[in-house]
């Protein structure tokens, strides 16, 4: 994961979501960020235009128990990282 | 005449364009400074045109509801206006038991600037639409948002009346605890159409004030010269509760003030054209409803939208239930626009504002009065009047839903 995909997200949740700095940690689950499920769709749009990109359901599903922030981060990655233009 | 029951005022707030607060608003209302611009909207395919509007001053980008989502604006502002009830009301939401508590809400087309986005992103921006536009875009979710706020589970109910819409729904929470059914209503009403393809739409048909060479038409009230209406946006909110409650919990408002009468009809004549028949009878039936004679009224909040078909149909019905000359008149559109939905509730708060502070807001300051209409209209600033209990307030809509409303001051009125 690259820190730059890690403070991205962080000001997504903190600017437009007003989720609180101490909850925005590497392992927090997206469960216990305190968006509920629409929320979280909210979450995961705003994510993707950030990065102009699509999150596959079968990488990564927010609405299944456990993924945690640094999961959706490592996601992001590699999407970006296979669509890089070196590949 | 015996009053069919009144109802208590325990609080209100508002959000608009002359005040984003009671304070601010009372100071623009009484010092008559208008918040009405001119803006010149560019849309593709759409000749450019100047429309006259007044702007809430309120931010709401990323303004989150209760259910943690994105607002539309016609909802952060209602949220907005029912926060500052409570404070202003003092009440103890944990001393109402849930299923006594109702929400009662008017908006024309709250929700239609989050549409009109939704539609700019579609056809015009070929974005994404996000996964929550049909919530943000529902008439019903200020309503919605609000219940959750309070955990209301008595009643939550939206009405879209046009420019009715919150004259009504002010009414119907009334009519909900006068019936018993519930203790305390959170009634109001909230309206934002100021977005571009919106702004369109109402510039199509012709009934706001023009526009031409950078000259803004007459845009006061009961004018000779009047020439139509600006486009306002915000919400106000009141607290309701029974005489009952108002004793239980203790409130203690400094003037106590409560809504006395509340009437309600159709003109079933034109979808646009107002009907004096209709609001001449509206105005009984709400005066019969408070128990009240035309004499009574000190004040009357007019709908006087400042069109010449809208001002002349109300100016006759005013003379046909007061005689000609006789009560005081005035609107407060020239100051704040008009607010359509959120029209009602805006305006009952001035009336508040002018019950509780004994002086009368200026319809117009040395305007030409048009002489036709024979009311005695408000034309001047600061007018005290020391000696009045009681406020009429006129909402008519498009589509022929009229609404009126008094509100008294309790420790004057006689009907208890």
């Amino acid at each position: 994961m690259t820190p730059d995909t890690f403070s991205i997200i962080s000001t997504i949740l903190e600017k437009s979501f007003h989720t609180p700095e101490q909850m925005i940690k590497h392992n927090t689950p997206l469960s216990d960020l305190g968006l509920d499920s629409l929320t979280l769709m909210e979450f995961v749009f705003a994510v993707e235009d950030k990065f102009g990109l699509r999150i596959p359901e079968e990488k990564l599903d927010p609405r299944q128990v456990g993924i945690t922030l640094i999961n959706l981060c490592n996601v992001i990655d590699e999407i970006r990282e296979n669509h890089s233009p070196a590949h | 005449m015996m009053s069919a029951g009144q109802v208590e005022i325990a609080g209100y707030g508002i959000v608009s364009p002359i005040g984003r607060d009671l304070d601010a608003f009372d100071h623009s209302l009484f010092d008559h400074k208008s918040a009405i611009q001119s803006e010149t909207m560019t849309l593709s395919g759409q000749d450019t045109f100047s429309v006259a509007l007044a702007r809430a001053d309120l931010n709401t980008e990323n303004y989150l509801t209760p259910s943690k989502l994105f607002a539309d604006r016609a909802t952060a502002l209602a949220l907005e206006s029912v926060e500052q009830a409570l404070r202003h009301s003092g009440l103890d939401l944990s001393a109402i038991e849930s299923e006594r508590l109702g929400v009662f809400w008017g908006s024309g087309m709250a929700g239609a600037s989050s549409f009109d986005q939704t539609t700019r992103a579609i056809y015009s921006e070929h974005k994404r639409i996000r996964p929550t536009s049909v919530i943000s875009s529902m008439p019903s979710t200020p309503a919605s948002e609000i219940a959750l706020r309070l955990k209301a589970q008595g009643a939550c109910l939206t009405y879209a009346n046009a420019c009715a819409s919150s004259g009504v729904a002010i009414g119907e929470g009334m009519k909900a605890i006068r019936s018993g059914d519930i203790d305390v209503a959170v009634v109001g009403g909230s309206e934002s159409m100021l977005s571009p393809g919106l702004l369109a739409a109402w510039n199509a048909l012709r009934v706001m004030v023009a526009i031409k060479k950078d000259v803004m038409g007459c845009l006061t009230p009961f004018d000779r010269q009047r020439g139509g209406f600006a486009m306002g946006e915000g919400a106000a909110a009141l607290i309701l509760v029974s005489p009952e409650i108002y004793q239980r919990l203790g409130f203690f408002q400094k003037i106590r003030v409560c809504i006395s009468g509340y009437a309600h009809n159709s003109d079933g004549h034109h979808i646009t054209n107002p009907n004096p028949v209709s609001q001449a009878r509206v105005m009984s039936l709400c005066l019969k409803n408070a128990g009240l004679n035309p004499q009574d009224i000190g004040y009357i909040n007019a709908h006087g939208t400042g069109t010449l078909l809208g001002d002349a149909s109300e100016a006759k019905a005013i003379v046909e239930v007061f005689g000609q000359n006789t009560t005081w008149v005035g609107s407060t559109k020239a100051l704040h626009g008009h607010l359509l939905g959120a029209s009602g509730a805006v305006e009952l708060i001035a009336g508040l504002r002018a019950l509780t502070l004994n002086q009368l807001p200026a319809n117009s300051i040395d305007a030409d009065v048009d002489p036709n209409l024979q009311l005695r209209v408000i034309n001047e600033k600061g007018l005290a009047l020391p000696d009045f209990s009681h406020v009429m307030s006129n909402s008519f809509a498009f589509g022929g839903t009229n609404a009126c409303l008094i509100i008294s001051k309790k420790n004057e009125f006689q009907n208890a």
